[in-house]
Parts: C-alpha cells; sequence; structure tokens
C-alpha cells in the first residue's frame, strides 16, 4: 500500500467489491479495453475519444508529467471504473481540478462511482488543487447526485451546449466544489501570529 | 500511512553524521529535554514546538512545557518555541541551554545557536541556514531541504510538519506513533493527509541520516 492508502478495496451496495488502485502506465490496455466497452451513448458524455491509442499516449503523458492522476477500479480482472483529475501545471488556473468520471454500465447505482470519485477529491486536496469542476450533462442525474454528496454545487449551466446520439441539445451543467478553505484553516494555523497574544 | 514506517518507535540511538550516538537525556537532568525551535512568522514554529509537545504529554505519559514568542507581524517576524520534555514534573518552563535546537531561519541560527549546550544537536532546515562552522566542536548537527520537501508534496505550509518527522527521526526522543497521533490531533480536518506524509517524509529523511553505516 502506498502513502495515498491505495490499493484498496470498496465494498460496493450489492455486496460485491472491487480494488481501486492509482492508474500507471501498466494499465494503459486495460483502460482502453474499457473504454471501448462503453456504450456510443456513455462516450458520447466524455470529452476526448478514449478508443484510441493516440489518446491513451497522450492521457499517459499527462499521468507521467503529474497533470493527470488517476484511480482505476477493477473486479474480475478487468477495469469496471476510472476517475481522472486534470489539471494545468502551469497558468491561471493552476489551482483547479477537473474531475471525469467513468463506471461500467454493470456496475452503476452501487456506489462505485462515489467510491472512485471520493477517493480523487481527497488526493486533490493533498495535490494542493483549492477548487474542482465536474461537467455533467442534464441527464446525469446519478452522477450529479455523486457530486452533490461529496460538496460539488452547480456553479454554471450553459444551454444546448451537448448534442446526443439522437440529435437533441441538451444543456451542461458545471459543478464546482471550492475546497480552499481547508488549506486556509492550516494557513492561519501555522501563522504564529495571534492579536492578543504575544512576547 | 502507519504500514510505510520506518521503525516504530525508534528501536536504538540515533548516530550523528560524524558516527557518534545522539541520548535524548544526554547532559540533563531527570531526562529533561530543552527544545528550542527557532524560525519566522508564517513557518508554523509553534504549531511544530506544540506537536512535539502534545506528542511527549499526551501521547507518551511524559511531561512537557511549552512556552511560545512572536512578534507583532502575522508573516516574516521573528518566532519562536520553547519545549521541555521530562520524565517528572517541570517547575521551571524556560529554555536556557538548549539540548536541541530546531531552526527554520538564519535568524533564529545567529540568535539562539549561542544558548546550545555544548554537546547539544542542532536540526536545521538546510536550505534556510547556513551553519557557517559556528557551532562547538562538540555539537551535532543534521540538515535537510524542509522546504523543497514541502512543496514536493504540494504545499510550503507543511514545512514545519516535515520538520517535526526530522526531529522524531533523528533524535530517540518521542516515538513515531505519538507524534503522528499528536499531527492528527493538531492540524485541521482534510489536511491530516498530507500532514502525515510531510511529517514521514522527514521522519524517513531523518531516520535515513542517523541510521549506523
Amino acid at each position: 500500500m502506498d502513502r495515498d492508502g491505495f490499493p484498496r478495496v470498496a465494498r460496493l451496495k450489492d455486496g460485491s467489491s472491487v480494488e481501486i488502485s492509482l492508474a500507471s502506465a501498466a494499465d494503459g490496455p486495460a483502460l482502453l479495453d474499457f473504454y471501448r466497452s462503453l456504450s456510443d451513448e456513455d462516450r458520447l458524455v466524455l470529452k476526448d475519444d478514449v478508443t484510441t491509442p493516440g489518446w491513451l499516449a497522450r492521457f499517459l503523458a499527462k499521468l507521467a508529467s503529474g497533470a493527470a492522476t488517476s484511480l482505476v477500479a477493477r473486479a474480475d480482472g478487468r477495469i469496471c471504473g476510472e476517475v481522472t483529475l486534470h489539471r494545468n501545471l502551469h497558468g491561471w488556473s493552476r489551482h483547479v481540478g477537473e474531475i471525469r468520471l467513468s463506471v461500467a454500465a454493470d456496475r452503476r447505482g452501487k456506489g462505485l462511482g462515489y467510491s472512485l470519485a471520493a477517493g480523487v477529491v481527497k488526493l486533490a486536496i493533498d495535490l494542493g488543487i483549492e477548487k474542482m469542476v465536474a461537467y455533467l450533462v442534464e441527464s446525469q442525474i446519478a452522477a450529479r447526485k455523486t457530486f452533490e454528496r461529496l460538496g460539488f454545487r452547480k456553479e454554471a449551466e450553459l444551454a444546448r451546449q451537448v448534442t446526443d446520439l439522437r440529435g437533441a441539445k441538451r444543456d451542461l451543467y458545471v459543478y464546482a466544489n471550492d475546497v480552499s478553505h481547508i488549506w486556509a484553516a492550516m494557513e492561519a494555523l501555522v501563522g504564529d501570529y495571534s492579536p492578543h497574544e504575544g512576547g | 500511512m502507519a504500514s510505510d514506517r520506518v521503525g516504530s518507535p525508534p528501536a536504538s540511538p540515533a548516530a550523528d553524521h560524524r558516527g557518534r550516538v545522539w541520548e535524548p537525556s544526554q547532559g540533563s537532568h531527570h531526562n529533561r529535554t530543552e527544545i528550542r525551535v527557532g524560525g519566522l512568522g508564517g513557518q508554523g514554529i509553534i504549531l511544530c514546538g506544540s506537536i512535539i509537545g502534545k506528542a511527549a504529554a499526551i501521547y507518551s505519559g511524559r511531561h512537557a512545557a511549552l512556552i511560545q514568542a512572536f512578534g507583532p507581524e502575522a508573516r516574516g517576524s521573528a518566532c519562536s518555541a520553547q519545549v521541555i520534555v521530562a520524565d517528572e514534573a517541570i517547575g521551571y518552563p524556560y529554555v536556557r541551554h538548549p539540548d536541541i535546537l530546531v531552526l527554520l531561519s538564519q535568524d533564529a541560527f545567529v540568535q539562539f545557536s549561542p544558548q546550545l549546550k555544548p554537546d547539544g544537536l542542532v536540526l536545521y532546515e538546510n536550505e534556510l541556514v547556513q551553519l557557517g562552522g559556528k557551532l562547538p566542536a562538540t555539537a551535532r548537527s543534521l540538515g535537510i531541504p524542509a522546504t523543497r520537501f514541502a512543496e514536493e508534496l504540494g504545499r510550503r505550509l507543511v514545512l514545519n510538519i516535515v520538520m517535526a518527522g526530522f526531529f522524531t527521526g533523528a533524535t530517540n526522543l518521542l516515538s513515531i506513533d505519538a507524534v503522528e497521533k499528536a499531527v492528527i490531533d493538531s492540524v485541521p480536518k482534510g489536511t491530516e493527509s498530507l500532514n502525515l506524509k510531510a511529517l514521514m517524509k522527514g521522519y524517513e529523511y531523518g531516520r535515513g541520516l542517523v541510521t549506523p553505516i
């Protein structure tokens, strides 16, 4: 087990269990298999075409550089869920991390999405991320509830931003969770200052 | 995580970089160890001293006293903590001649190093403090790039926790279990994980320096 507590076993609501671990380059082929197993509708709400070797190469490069931190869930020898924290290492939004979450259809509704998202939120706080965002389509009701349980709130709404497979336009929501107060408390604690005391 | 610890609690006396052994009770009466943590406001000096004191008094069953001193500004002014750890009740809580100095600024080194006991130990942030050969020949010193380690972990703020871990690893005074509990008890909710990583980073670095070859 590493310092972040991974790999760890997560018990799901149906009594089954999965192993959640930090993703590495060795997970590349299994990740491609996982994403290729998703339905077209599921893949439509992903930002990238995650079925190509080119995507995998870019993703692994981001993992290596620290621009992405990913957790994968495994059961029965295959990946059944994945969550990634994407962040800009430079620039004006370097304090912001974007979370992208995918769960296999046969594992949904069992708490796996929450376990993965909670794990990556904790990693993000440790990495110094002050604000997390997740882009969710209006129809992703379960995912929206998952992120709301983790403290995310709808911060913006982009009307007719997504076109589904049937050509219908859907709204895209920007969910955000500002965790800067957590480290602000630590900053106050190390201030070595009190307006009422001294010596 | 606890499973990653290197020795818990420290089992053998620590040897310094000159190959000698550091015994926390040497030069002290009744196993009384005097510690001065010095640096600048904003480095978490008081918290570092408080964690050492809590680890001793609450989680090791010993006695401890803490005196804190800081300047009028929130950041950048001189700041220090005096910590005494003893096996008996502490009648006089001030540090006059520390057995151990934990230093995070050059000013703190200049101010406090003359007070160090001749066979005392200096633990210092080696990218912020230059010793410059001004210590007594019998004193011992160990440095750590704690600021860089803290930045690599993601938060410069945990510099003081790296130093608390370094203190634990480089001396034989407290067990890492006790210090870990004191850290969890002292830091804000949500920051425990990174603070514990910082603690273990400093601890392992300290243990690595004092492990006999």
